[in-house]
């Protein structure tokens, strides 16, 4: 009796040393091709915020403490670092002029770095904003920033002047990211409460998806007509529209599901950058490109 | 390893393609997977009966050791099985049908599709048609190593130490009625299976070796405990039994409601 099941037990246990799927992402929506873009390996500790912008990919390296660009074929450029006060940098945004500015979910703030490279604190974490989730630029210049502790939406100009966009009393628990749709009207993502806010320009607050089970936002993108969601909580890359609701693009498992920031490129492709391993400095940046023939989601 | 998941892979592919030809067939197969009464309930009963057949005191004293340590052995098979599905990361072969990419030396490489036969009925049809929507839990999408097959076949296995005919009964249920679903419907492939069940089996037999030659000395007593009160032995026999159903599904429930509530009161 007890010879066959050791037999199994050294057969199973030999198996697991040679299990070649350790992760996967599966595609639900039809068109899509997945690859991994880049990884540790390229220059990232384990990245969270994402950016898109001429031709480079910018990076909020939460795990690496730093902000980083990237030019797919070459190695990362550091654009700040710990050095510069950097914690746990959160979201970015890139102004017309490149400037890159940041949020920092451990040190607070918000940050900016100019193209000299030099990094000062536009919005000081001692000004009440201890720390800071979501980011976003409107067309007008002004940035929103999340207040994950005053549980508030915060417009600052680009001198750094603070007003409150969305006070504490709309419940919004964590405004973790934003994205402008093409007319202005502003989404809200709250991964604590699991909803995602849309914010009207005559300013009223409406809850866009609510107690969904199986939805938590991550981050934003709004692309195309369409707003791409990730959730890090449930492995999911979502589309959503107002005709069409919420729709899963993509399930992603094992080591690729903790999926955090998004951002596309010119040709449509989505960058999604994913946390395998926080402490231990691991994580991928994974591209979902449109096969040919399908429409691309940036184009109009 | 190769030859083993391509013997893994064809004895599915056999075994699920039983499905869905028949509705009855599909329906009847589905059952175990949807039930727990038509699941765990005969185990639960071999466990009872296994638990009051010894002959003299003597023997219904070490049977009742024997159980005492095989539902003790339970929750370190569920741990080890969790532990190492953290690790490893296998899809479920009906999610090994749709179009995916899998991490290979660092590189997202599409992955073959497997054939699946998706039954006519059941809560594995639910699930996988729920799939196809990508309305799928991220951690249900992996089935490495199948935790049915190691907490039943150590239940099993623990009641057949205890009584040859109660466990040679359960052992047959678990294999045909709680194992032979699962891969016929596409919830696990044999290599989920037999991970699971060579990790339950090894696990209880290395628990029961342990227990026999270092806790006798209360083990016997604990057993003669029950004898000497039967009543209260059997309302918590009650328990085990019930909870055996649902491989202790509401025992972790109630872990981490416990745990809720220790991060809520030392919190506020």
């Amino acid at each position: 009796m007890r010879r066959p099941l050791l037999f199994a037990l050294a057969l199973a246990l030999a198996g697991c040393g040679k299990l070649d799927q350790e992760a996967m992402v599966l595609t639900v929506e039809p068109g899509w091709t997945a690859e991994v873009a880049a990884s540790e390996k390229d220059g990232f500790a384990s990245p969270d915020g994402l950016l898109w912008a001429d031709g480079s990919l910018y990076v909020a390296d939460e795990g690496g403490s730093a902000v980083r660009a990237w030019r797919p074929g070459s190695r990362t450029t550091l654009l700040a670092d710990s050095r510069a006060g950097l914690a746990s940098p959160e979201d970015l945004v890139r102004d017309s002029a490149g400037n890159v500015y940041f949020t920092d979910d451990t040190r607070g703030g918000l940050w900016r770095t100019d193209t000299a490279g030099r990094t000062v604190a536009l919005v000081a974490p001692t000004r009440g904003l201890p720390s800071t989730e979501g980011l976003g630029l409107s067309s007008s210049g002004d940035l929103v920033v999340g207040d994950a502790t005053g549980h508030r939406v915060l417009k600052v100009k680009p001198d750094g002047t603070l007003s409150v966009l969305v006070g504490p009393e709309k419940n919004i628990a964590k405004p973790e990211s934003f994205a402008f749709d093409e007319s202005g009207n502003l989404y809200i993502a709250d991964n604590r409460e699991n909803v995602l806010y849309l914010l009207r320009l005559d300013g009223r607050l409406h809850r866009a998806v609510a107690d969904r089970p199986g939805f938590s936002p991550e981050s934003l993108l709004f692309s195309g007509g369409t707003l791409f969601i990730t959730d890090s909580d449930n492995g999911k890359l979502f589309r959503y529209t107002p005709d069409d609701g919420l729709n899963v693009v993509a399930v992603f498992g094992g080591s690729l599901a903790n999926i955090q920031g998004i951002a596309a490129d010119e040709g449509g492709a989505l960058y999604l950058s994913i946390q395998s391993d926080l402490k231990g400095r691991k994580g991928y940046i994974l591209k979902l490109s449109p096969r040919a023939g399908r429409q691309s989601p940036s184009s109009p | 390893m190769d030859l083993i998941l391509r013997l893994s892979d064809w004895l599915y592919l056999l075994l699920n393609g039983l499905a869905g030809r028949s509705w009855l067939l599909d329906t009847l197969i589905s059952l175990p997977l949807d039930n727990n009464l038509v699941k765990a309930g005969p185990i639960g009963a071999c466990f009872v009966y296994a638990w009051w057949s010894g002959g003299d005191e003597a023997d219904t004293r070490r049977r009742r050791a024997t159980l005492l340590v095989t539902v003790a052995s339970l929750v370190f098979v569920m741990a080890t099985t969790k532990i190492i599905a953290d690790g490893f990361f296998q899809p479920r072969p009906f999610v090994h049908a749709q179009q995916a990419w899998h991490l290979e030396d660092g590189k997202l490489v599409e992955t073959a599709k497997l054939a699946y036969r998706e039954p006519l009925n059941g809560g594995v049809r639910n699930r996988y048609r729920a799939l196809e929507r990508g309305e799928i839990e991220q951690n249900d999408l992996g089935s490495f190593p199948s935790d049915h097959a190691g907490f039943f076949l150590a239940l099993s296995l623990g009641i057949f130490l205890a009584s040859r005919r109660a466990g040679a009964l359960a052992l047959a249920w678990t294999g045909a009625a709680i194992l032979l679903p699962r891969i016929v419907t596409g919830m696990h492939s044999p290599l989920d299976i037999a991970a699971g069940a060579a990790i339950g089996a090894a696990m209880l037999l290395a628990i029961q070796f342990v227990a026999r030659r270092t806790q006798q000395w209360a083990l016997i007593p604990l057993a003669g405990w029950t004898l000497r009160h039967e009543a209260l032995a059997a309302a918590l026999l009650f328990f085990v039994a019930f909870e055996s159903t649902n491989v202790l599904t509401n025992v972790r429930d109630l872990a981490g409601t416990g745990e809720a509530i220790v991060e809520h009161v030392a919190g506020s």
